[in-house]
């Protein structure tokens, strides 16, 4: 029982931090249509420091190198994650965001993954190279006294609760007039501009909140597997993150939960139990990744409004029911007769 | 040319000035330093031959593209330079040549976001939701207003990406009605559009000028449309500024006629 | 001043591979004014293929080459027919095509992956002793690839500004609209260029592999971003300023070993592109409407 719980609260947290990248994606894509091809980068930084904020010094001596390491409180190791990632996001949109082609921006953030993925593996003194950190020590772990059982439930249950307000802020942003003109950038650009609207500033804003977003995601990541290395965030990952938004539905945050569910968990979850190959030990995870390419091209083909569309936002509307009057009339009335629909 | 004053008393009355503007692209001069100006409250056109320098024009007065040299001034601010969303909030909003709607927004939603002033920041989502929602429901009423008047009110839950090319026309002015400008630079709006709704866009543009005294800037190929709601003409040619004047006027000026139309003049200016 | 010479000397070498491949990327873009983020893998399968053909099957290396560009040019077709094509037909916006070759990057790396496997490999060729040419030292294969460039660019020159091909291509990146009205048969003239640009990036791959001597199947993509600053340099569809950009990012990154670590040359790339975005991101030549 206890197995089968344990690996039930894995999958929950391995669930809702999916989820949290693709909400942070979907406010970058879906809300304002930038394309960035490094999601799994974010998640990274936000991790990374966010560890070697809450680790202590690296014993000297053993070989571990890492940078900081300040022994901080976990929730202020994880807001300085959070910060990390988004500054990232940040400086990207300098470079980027200010009136290029959408081309831009996605090779930028491209390069800045290849980039990053090289200098953190090569350069061991920053967070330990190609050996990664491990031993992260886990949030709230001096407490009380865990059973291994019972923190996960606890972890999870924490995820959970944060995954939830993430999902409602995502919502609130979706449905206020921030929201409104991210999607008119989104649909055309220069048109927002024309109007008056600091396209630059609205862009940025996405960026950031998205990059912070995976960034959050990447914090509670580490923080519960208490490890993370380059092989851990490897290019395919962004792709994961792509797949389950098209798949669910660009602009909609309900797609977004149920692509991550059906691709970053009963998709991943059912190819590890695929019979391993001796002789080809990588085949699994190739042709894993082969279907993911395909999912994010097929969906975008045939459906690249998703399974979930983005809804339709109706407003405030004249009751339908009285027709002895014209619009007109009931306009010259004002909004006072005029429901919420 | 001789409109242009330097009497202080009529510039009072200008909206949109523009003085000498020059581009050029890779040493060839698209606008060589064309002058107008445009009084407040006229519909005034901008006419002239295909390679004119209109379109960039344009561009250079919304400040998609900047000028080399030269001032354009809006209420006798110098505008010449800014980014575009900074000429847009200062009152001057442009259209496109080609319809260019939200096409996965509403048609509701398309009037609702061009409005300045929606209350659009971060802080306010996170603090003062309800900042939004009471200027929501005044852009709201606008919007249904500005609906009934364009005769989109039917089609205002319909995503705009299914309106026909007609429609989008409507929809683009009726979303700039909704920016409140001072100056509305309109580029081609009659462009691809049947002669049945030349007449209602123009019915439009005239309503909305003596309603709200919107000065219209009006660039244009349809001349009739020009000559029909236009009180001053502006002719440009090779990227500068021809002669000026009501249509009547310019179809009696010789060198109009023939740097607009070439040879066989008067029957295309149509009289 | 000799460790100056020695990597100004790799900086030509680094040059003349990432002209292949920063021209045949830039070509593709221009007309179809797309940009290709699955071109690591082509470059990849360039590569491969023609280790195929010389490790596997034998052949003489010449041999293998041409059957590996070719086969690199077909691959690239087939993915214009079966992708591409079905795309523009529906007029998916630009957005969607990214997409849609980012995917097709993890999916054609994937499937090498599958055939190839992960770890290093070499071409079965030897390495030959150095030549002195002025301040320069240049081993044999370096000077072929040298070759291999500079007589590839004339040809690119040649078919661009003589042929009734490279005329319609430079058409349809002046106005796609335009050359579609008077006639130019976009589709066949869209092949071609993909085609083209398989080829190029078969050959890029190649003479990659043979400077490095070491590969392995993600070699594409991590060289992918040096590509891309090659070609933003010398601004973005402008086949000759591919070759400028090649030029100068092949050069500066080598010969900034002088100073910095040779493990962070691709760093100093970046650091270049990063540089021309801020400054001058229409590129040393600007192609109008395209920035």
């Amino acid at each position: 029982m206890d197995i089968i719980l344990g690996y039930v609260t894995t999958i929950l947290v391995f669930f809702f931090t999916y989820n949290i990248f693709t909400l942070g994606l979907n406010i970058q894509f879906g809300y304002t249509g930038i394309l960035n091809f490094t999601v799994i980068t974010f998640m990274a930084i936000g991790g990374y420091v966010a560890a070697v904020l809450a680790m202590p010094k690296a014993p000297a001596g053993s070989g571990i190198y890492y940078i900081l390491g300040l022994n901080l409180p976990w929730p202020i190791a994880a807001l300085g994650g959070v910060l990390a990632a988004g500054l990232l996001g940040y400086l990207i949109g300098q470079i980027a965001l200010k009136r290029l082609r959408s081309d831009y921006l996605a090779i930028v953030t491209l390069a800045t993954g290849t980039l990053l993925y090289g200098l953190i593996g090569n350069g061991t003194s920053i967070f330990d190279g190609w050996q990664g950190l491990f031993n992260v020590p886990q949030p709230f772990a001096g407490f009380r006294t865990w059973t291994p059982l019972g923190y996960s439930i606890f972890f999870t249950i924490v995820t959970a609760v944060i995954f939830v307000f993430l999902w409602l802020f995502a919502n609130r942003i979706y449905k206020s007039p921030l929201g409104r003109v991210m999607r008119a950038v989104r649909d055309d650009q220069d048109v927002v501009e024309a109007f008056g609207k600091n396209t630059f500033k609205i862009r940025m804003t996405a960026m950031v909140l998205g990059s912070m977003y995976v960034g959050v995601g990447g914090v509670l990541t580490i923080a519960y597997i208490t490890a993370l290395s380059p092989a851990g965030w490897t290019t395919g990952e962004t792709f994961v993150v792509w797949a389950a938004l098209l798949v669910g539905g660009r602009g909609n945050n309900f797609g977004a939960i149920v692509g991550s569910f059906l691709v970053a968990v009963v998709f991943n979850e059912a190819t590890r139990y695929l019979p391993q190959i001796p002789a080809h030990p990588n085949l699994i995870p190739d042709i894993r990744y082969v279907l993911i390419g395909l999912a994010v091209i097929l969906s975008v083909y045939f459906r690249p409004q998703g399974v979930f569309p983005e809804k339709k936002n109706t407003f405030f509307e004249v009751p339908l029911g009285d027709n002895s009057k014209t619009i007109e009339e009931h306009l010259a009335g004002g909004l006072s007769k005029v429901g919420e629909q | 040319m001789a409109t242009i004053s330097n009497d202080p008393s009529t510039q009072v009355n200008v909206a949109l000035e523009v003085e000498s503007l020059k581009k050029s692209f890779g040493g060839v001069a698209a606008v060589d330093g064309v002058s107008f100006s445009v009084e407040k409250g006229t519909i005034t056109g901008l006419i002239g031959p295909n390679g004119a320098g209109k379109s960039t024009m344009v561009n250079l007065i919304s400040g998609a593209l900047k000028p080399d040299s030269g001032h354009i001034r809006l209420d006798g601010h110098e505008i010449g330079g800014l980014e575009p969303h900074q000429i847009g909030a200062r009152g001057l909003i442009r259209t496109f040549q080609i319809s260019r709607e939200y096409p996965d927004m509403t048609v509701m939603e398309n009037l609702i976001v061009s409005a300045a002033n929606q209350g659009e920041r971060l802080i306010n989502v996170c603090f003062r939701p309800s900042v939004g929602k009471k200027r929501d429901r005044e852009l709201v009423e606008r919007a249904l207003h500005t609906l009934v008047t364009f005769g989109l009110y039917p089609l205002r839950n319909e995503y705009a990406r299914n309106l026909s090319g007609g429609q989008k026309r409507l929809l683009e002015l009726s979303r700039a009605v909704m920016a409140d400008p001072k100056v509305l630079l309109l580029d081609e709006p009659m462009a691809g559009v049947n002669p049945a709704l030349i007449e209602k866009l123009g019915e439009h543009i005239v309503g909305l000028n003596k309603e709200l005294g919107t000065t219209f800037v009006l660039v244009e190929h349809n001349l009739e449309i020009v000559e029909k709601i236009c009180s001053k003409v502006i002719v440009v040619a090779l990227g500068a500024t021809l002669a000026v004047g009501t249509m009547a006027e310019l179809r009696k000026n010789q060198a109009v006629v023939e740097a607009y139309l070439g040879g066989d003049v008067r029957e295309r200016v149509g009289s | 001043m000799s460790l100056f010479f020695l990597t100004l000397g790799f900086g030509l070498v680094t040059a003349s591979v990432l002209s292949l491949l920063s021209v045949g990327l830039s070509l593709q873009f221009g007309v179809t004014n797309f940009v290709n983020f699955a071109y690591g893998s082509y470059l990849s399968a360039g590569m491969l293929f023609t280790w195929t053909f010389s490790a596997k099957l034998h052949f003489p290396f010449v041999l293998a080459t041409v059957c590996g560009v070719i086969l690199t040019a077909i691959l690239a077709l087939i993915v214009n027919e079966v992708v591409f094509e079905p795309f523009a037909k529906r007029r998916k916006s630009i957005f969607y095509m990214l997409i849609v070759t980012f995917g097709l990057s993890l999916l054609l790396d994937s499937i090498l992956q599958i055939f190839y496997g992960v770890g290093f490999d070499k071409f079965p060729i030897k390495q030959s002793a150095a030549i002195k040419i002025g301040p320069f030292d240049f081993t044999g294969v370096q000077l072929l690839i040298i070759l291999v460039a500079v007589v590839s660019m004339v040809v690119i020159h040649l078919l661009l500004t003589r042929t009734s091909l490279g005329k319609k291509m430079r058409a349809m990146s002046d106005n796609p609209d335009l050359a579609k009205i008077s006639g130019i048969d976009t589709k066949s003239v869209t092949r071609a260029t993909w085609a083209i640009s398989g080829a190029l990036a078969g050959l890029g791959g190649v003479v990659l592999a043979l400077n490095t001597v070491y590969f392995e199947t993600t070699t594409g993509d991590s060289l992918l971003f040096v590509i891309f600053a090659a070609v933003i340099l010398g601004g973005i569809g402008q086949t000759y300023g591919a070759m400028l950009g090649a030029l100068v990012i092949g050069v500066v990154t080598e010969v900034s070993a002088v100073w910095v670590s040779s493990a962070y040359k691709t760093d100093v790339a970046f650091l270049i592109l990063v540089i021309m975005l801020l400054v001058r991101p229409q590129g040393i030549i600007a192609s109008q409407g395209k920035a």
